[in-house]
């Protein structure tokens, strides 16, 4: 056998080791999360807020419904502005200023959540004088524009020229184009990426803790403070009391399984539209 | 004739509406960057007229006697996000190779389903992964080690296992999904037809990769490693709960330290004090600049990568 053939056949295996081995590291990870969750779910966990310290039982029906609803709000404020510099960004293509809002917009992306958990303090917190819902939920819009602009822009190139320069053909005005032609072909793949962008910010825990603060209680008002499931996960983590650490890893499963949730049904848009342009 | 005119009005007026929101939306995209940057520098105003640029290079952080020197954490940043590097590098070309060239699709297909999972695994769950399985294993392993170097010290930081060493392993597992992913993407552009002649030349398949495909790839490859580089350096909730929150400036890789981010994460609601706020406000400004830096870095790098084919 001569030393290339040493060499490939050594090489191959040990690329294949690498690859067992992290994949190996990946399931373990996986299966704590899902056995050790699903472990200690119970109704009253789906149900209740938390007991009071030091008693055993109680929920986390509180962070459930924080989750939700900062997601939902920071959504809503967000798919707007998304939305419409990725229509910019992919109606001005090739153009200078175009170029740049993409490169702003992928820096963005990569801004460290705890740099906009810090904004969201001094910019809302610390001038309205209380910790907020709402201010947790501007916070993460801002983690949410520059992806929904991204996909929005991905999306929207896909869509065929020969349709929307058909459209123009038949006297269309550009507003009419993109309403009627562009963001129509285009919605599975932009509702996908909007769901996507959701499971993102939904698992975002540094944005929340100097702005949604936390609650023991059910709240529905976004101008307080209120619980959300990273963040209880985060407090339970650290927590001395064993029964708080069960709680935390079930708030993990049920974090996994929301984000997975959204994900899957981002996955199933996504395969229409392929099934649609094939 | 009339009704005509109206509805061509009215349509003037949408045109109109189309492109004021459209532009006003990709404008406010650009200024957010300068808001961030204007809003961080005022609110750590105090912090910077207190310390200047003495702030980057002093070591005590000390919040009861007000004086504060980034330079443990701005060490702890590039110690834990180097590191990650350094370690999930060599791994992550591993699988990406093997998803591209040695795996059948059978294979691939979970490979890859199973790797963007684990990618899109919120931070906090990965901290709490780490806190409760990760960090008592290494603790062990550290006083495994000390006490093999005879070192009390070393036995000594080791035994809760908190730390530098644990931060850099669990952000190496962090960000692997993120580069594989990614250099598994432009491996796979690597046209078919390059692979074969090669092949066909009687070049091994080990030979194909290492001077086909690789060169091929080098650009992109770099790129998707800034890009993780910037994630595992900006990383905060996971590092936040296994780093220790030490103030001092680490001295071993044992050593309970902090990062920019877990600094902030850990102290900011403790922060009583209008200058201790504004020095973690700081902390942040520099990490933002960071983050902004190298993410347009790698796009740059990323975008001539793609324009060189």
């Amino acid at each position: 056998m001569s030393f290339r053939k040493l060499k490939n056949a050594t090489m191959g295996m040990l690329v294949a080791a690498t690859a067992l081995l992290i994949i190996a590291i990946l399931v373990i990870i996986l299966w704590h999360i899902f056995i050790s969750g699903a472990k200690y779910l119970n109704w009253d966990f789906f149900t209740r807020a938390p007991a009071s310290v030091g008693e055993s039982g109680g929920g986390v029906v509180n962070a459930i419904i924080g989750t939700f609803l900062i997601t939902v709000v920071a959504a809503a404020i967000g798919t707007p502005f998304g939305m419409l510099a990725g229509i910019y960004v992919s109606e001005n293509r090739g153009k200078r200023f175009a170029d740049i809002v993409r490169l702003c917009a992928d820096a963005l992306q990569g801004v460290p959540s705890i740099v906009i958990g810090i904004f969201g303090y001094t910019f809302i917190v610390a001038r309205f004088r209380s910790y907020s819902a709402i201010a947790a939920s501007i916070s993460l819009a801002f983690m949410f524009v520059p992806t929904t602009a991204r996909v929005t822009e991905e999306v929207l190139n896909l869509v065929p020229s020969s349709l929307k320069e058909a459209a123009y053909a038949l006297g269309a005005r550009p507003s009419s184009v993109i309403w009627n032609v562009s963001i129509k072909t285009a919605a599975a793949g932009i509702t996908s990426g909007l769901l996507t962008s959701m499971a993102r910010i939904a698992g975002e825990t540094a944005p929340l803790l100097f702005t949604a603060f936390g609650s023991r209680y059910i709240e529905w008002n976004m101008s307080r403070p209120m619980a959300a499931l990273p963040l209880q996960i985060f407090i339970y983590a650290g927590s001395p009391y064993p029964s708080l650490q069960q709680q935390a890893w079930s708030a993990a499963f049920v974090l996994v399984l929301l984000i997975l949730l959204l994900q899957f049904s981002a996955r199933r848009l996504i395969s229409r539209i392929l099934r649609i342009h094939t | 004739m009339e009704r005509l005119s109206a509805d061509s009005r009215r349509e003037k007026v949408r045109e109109a509406a189309y492109k004021t929101a459209t532009t006003v939306a990709a404008v406010a995209l650009v200024a957010t960057i300068a808001l961030f940057l204007v809003q961080l520098a005022t609110a750590s105003h105090a912090s910077w007229r207190a310390f200047g640029l003495r702030f980057l290079w002093t070591t005590e952080w000390n919040p009861v006697t007000e004086q504060f020197g980034a330079l443990p954490m701005i060490v702890g940043t590039l110690v834990t996000g180097f590191g990650a590097l350094a370690i999930s590098t060599p791994f992550a070309l591993g699988i990406a190779i093997f998803l591209a060239d040695y795996a059948s699709k059978r294979v691939t297909e979970p490979f890859k389903y199973l790797i963007s999972l684990l990618g899109g695994l919120p931070s906090v769950i990965f901290g709490l992964w780490g806190l409760i399985v990760l960090v008592p294993r290494i603790g062990r392993l550290e006083v495994w080690f000390g006490t093999l170097v005879h070192s009390e010290a070393l036995v000594q930081a080791g035994t809760t296992g908190v730390g530098l060493l644990s931060s850099v392993v669990l952000l190496a597992l962090m960000i692997l999904p993120f580069s594989s992913s990614l250099i598994l993407e432009s491996l796979l552009l690597v046209p078919t037809e390059l692979k074969e002649g090669s092949l066909a030349l009687g070049a091994t398949r080990w030979d194909t990769i290492q001077s086909i495909e690789l060169p091929f790839v080098r650009k992109s490859t770099v790129g998707a490693l800034v890009l993780a580089l910037g994630r595992a350096l900006g990383e905060t909730m996971a590092v936040t709960m296994v780093i220790g929150n030490g103030m001092r400036m680490p001295r071993t890789l044992f050593d309970p330290a902090n990062t920019l981010a877990s600094a902030i994460a850990n102290q900011f609601l403790e922060a009583t004090s209008p200058l201790y706020v504004s020095a973690l406000t700081e902390l942040a400004l520099i990490l933002f600049v960071i983050a902004i830096v190298i993410n347009i870095g790698a796009r740059v790098i990323l975008r001539r990568g793609v324009q060189q084919r």
